[in-house]
């Protein structure tokens, strides 16, 4: 299950087509992907195209005062929908990928909730978008990532400057960062072995060993 | 439960309330969780009267507003509930949440374990504030909305909030329930040296009028000094103003234009067990509010024993009845005020009348077993809704 806040025909970054490419490569090769992206104004509710499954969620408040408002109410929605579609396949999803810090809260609580092991797919982070700034805001966003790094099993980036400046940053352990380079050829199935990294997590071993 | 307040942390009302209903209901054979912020000194988990507290870390870092505040320590409220939904192999039947200070903790909760939700609203962002005026006030207010339409059924203490929550938020009636809030009576029957303990704030010459409330326009203690010096023509009085507000320089600073600020005490915050044993000694427990959603002073004043004037603002007029169990003045309204006020001071047997009439009605009504009672009736008939419905979770690993 992929988690994020742009997915075509919603775009604003780079982020939406980065997602949707990722999203038609992992139907392609199979799996049994469902994509829980914000914004349900010009799509509805549900798309199922390609053997792609989007599910759109919308903020079920309107009016914020900051971008950080705006995500931890949408988050509560976020959760409803993966929840859903969680209960609807009977507990079956094995994987979350959350990309961005606008989906780690979520992808926590469904963590914690079903132990449905997490990738934190880190695009950019707070200390580059603000260019350093550390208001109360700032560090806000800075410890929802941070948190997401702690609590994810693998954390994935597209480069190996990236892995270094959450190695700085948030102390994450290098072991726990894949780098997967989108020009790459086998960009893909990294990102596949990434996802089966995450699955075969130790919380997952806790689970196996608990079920036996 | 889910509440960002609980004592010893006391911010405002909901603590209290909180506190009260969670040990009223477990003397039932209800299992209560309360799931709340830590306090300086306050145990992570303990049991108190039966009731499972357990206190989480508040988010202690710099926030950009309270708003933003209160949203990242739900963070922190939901992780202890997933934790602990958990841990008793979904035996949670219902989350019950008060206000929108723990809105997204508790929607997400109901949404991860399909656990049917119930919200209590204290009051309206819109009802404190008089309508809405800014962008941070309107998200709290849509919050509130939201909040409301997750919830199963939603609670008020007053058939004046219920419709404000109808009307505001657009909710069907039906799904509103009118529950009280409650007094527990014990709490004013501490051994009191009456003399002595009143000299602290009047002379034994003095009529002793109280006030007790935030010092903030909507609780209208400016009303009340206008109307104190039409009192002191009458009676030789003290005005006892318990309570801090941003309103407090300017009622003292109004006090000194009239000449009266020597008749009236403010005397801050003060500490329960003295603010009980003040409804006791006062003459008469003054609540002049322009928007009260229930009105627990009146409440409180009246399992004392002391008679109460008071606007028929909100919830106030369902619990003072005129000429019965009270005294009700106009809202906004100096004259009618002074009115009501020398109407109990001059007349001590139709006082004594009034203040036996309230007792009774605090007893039959508010008595905090009631209320238990009432709040279990509504979880039990959510809980057979949702056993006829099919939406549950798959069973929990």
């Amino acid at each position: 299950m992929i988690l994020t806040w742009e997915f075509p025909p919603k775009i604003v970054g780079e982020l939406a087509l980065y997602v949707s490419r990722v999203a038609a490569q992992l139907v392609r090769k199979n799996l049994d992907l469902y994509v829980v992206a914000h914004d349900d104004s010009r799509t509805g509710l549900e798309q199922r195209q390609d053997g792609l499954k989007v599910f759109r969620v919308a903020n079920p408040v309107k009016t914020h005062i900051s971008v950080l408002t705006w995500d931890l109410t949408l988050a509560a929605e976020f959760e409803r929908a993966s929840s859903d579609i969680i209960y609807s396949t009977a507990k079956t999803v094995s994987l979350i990928d959350a990309h961005e810090w606008l989906c780690v809260i979520p992808a926590i609580a469904l963590k914690k909730a079903f132990d449905i092991p997490f990738v934190y797919s880190v695009h950019s982070i707070e200390d580059q978008r603000s260019r350093g700034a550390s208001s109360p805001f700032n560090l806000a966003i800075t410890n929802i990532e941070r948190h997401g790094c702690d609590e994810a099993e693998r954390v994935l980036v597209k480069s190996t400057e990236m892995r270094d400046e959450l190695k700085i940053r948030y102390g994450v352990s290098p072991n726990k960062i894949d780098v997967v380079q989108p020009s790459s050829d086998t960009w893909i199935d990294d990102i596949v072995k990434v996802y089966e990294k995450a699955i075969r997590s130790p919380l997952q071993d806790f689970w196996r060993l608990v079920e036996a | 439960m889910l509440s960002w307040e609980f004592p010893p942390r006391i911010v405002g009302g909901i603590a209290a309330h909180v506190y009260d209903l969670s040990r009223a209901l477990a003397q039932t054979d209800l299992d209560v969780h309360v799931i709340t912020l830590e306090f300086p000194g306050a145990k992570g988990y303990e049991e108190i009267d039966g009731v499972h507290v357990h206190r989480v870390d508040s988010y202690n870092y710099p926030s950009p507003d309270f708003a933003s505040w209160t949203f990242m320590m739900n963070l922190n409220l939901q992780a202890k509930g997933i934790e602990l939904i958990r841990s008793l192999k979904g035996s949670i039947d219902i989350v019950h949440a008060h206000d929108w200070l723990v809105a997204t903790a508790a929607v997400g909760l109901k949404h991860l374990f399909r656990i049917p939700l119930l919200a209590t609203i204290h009051s309206t962002e819109y009802g404190r504030r008089n309508g809405l005026h800014t962008e941070y006030q309107t998200m709290i207010h849509q919050t509130e909305s939201w909040l409301t339409h997750e919830a199963w059924r939603v609670i008020c203490c007053s058939g004046y909030m219920a419709s404000q929550v109808s009307w505001a938020f657009g909710l069907p009636r039906q799904n509103i329930e009118v529950i009280p809030n409650g007094v527990d009576l014990e709490k004013f029957k501490a051994n009191l040296d009456r003399e002595d303990f009143r000299k602290k704030f009047a002379d034994p010459s003095e009529k002793l009028i109280l006030f007790v409330g935030r010092l903030v326009y909507e609780k209208g203690a400016s009303v009340l000094i206008e109307a104190f010096p039409e009192v002191l023509s009458n009676f030789d009085a003290k005005l006892v103003c318990v309570g801090e507000g941003y309103m407090k320089d300017v009622l003292i600073s109004r006090a000194h234009q009239l000449g009266i600020a020597h008749k009236i005490y403010f005397t801050g915050f003060l500490d329960d067990l003295t603010l009980k044993l003040l409804y006791r000694v006062a003459d008469v427990c003054v609540v002049p509010s322009l928007y009260e959603p229930f009105g627990i002073v009146a409440l409180e004043a009246m399992a004392a024993g002391t008679p109460v004037v008071a606007t028929g603002a909100g919830g106030l007029s369902e619990i003072v009845e005129h000429d019965k169990t009270g005294v009700r003045a106009y809202l906004n309204d100096p004259d009618s005020l002074a009115w009501g006020i020398l109407r109990v001071l001059s007349d001590r047997k139709y006082a004594e009348r009034l203040a036996q009439n309230a007792c009774k009605k605090v007893v039959e009504v508010y008595s905090w077993r009631r209320i238990a009672d009432g709040t279990k009736s509504v979880y039990e008939r959510i809980l057979s809704e949702y056993e006829k419905g099919s939406w549950k979770p798959v069973s929990i690993r």
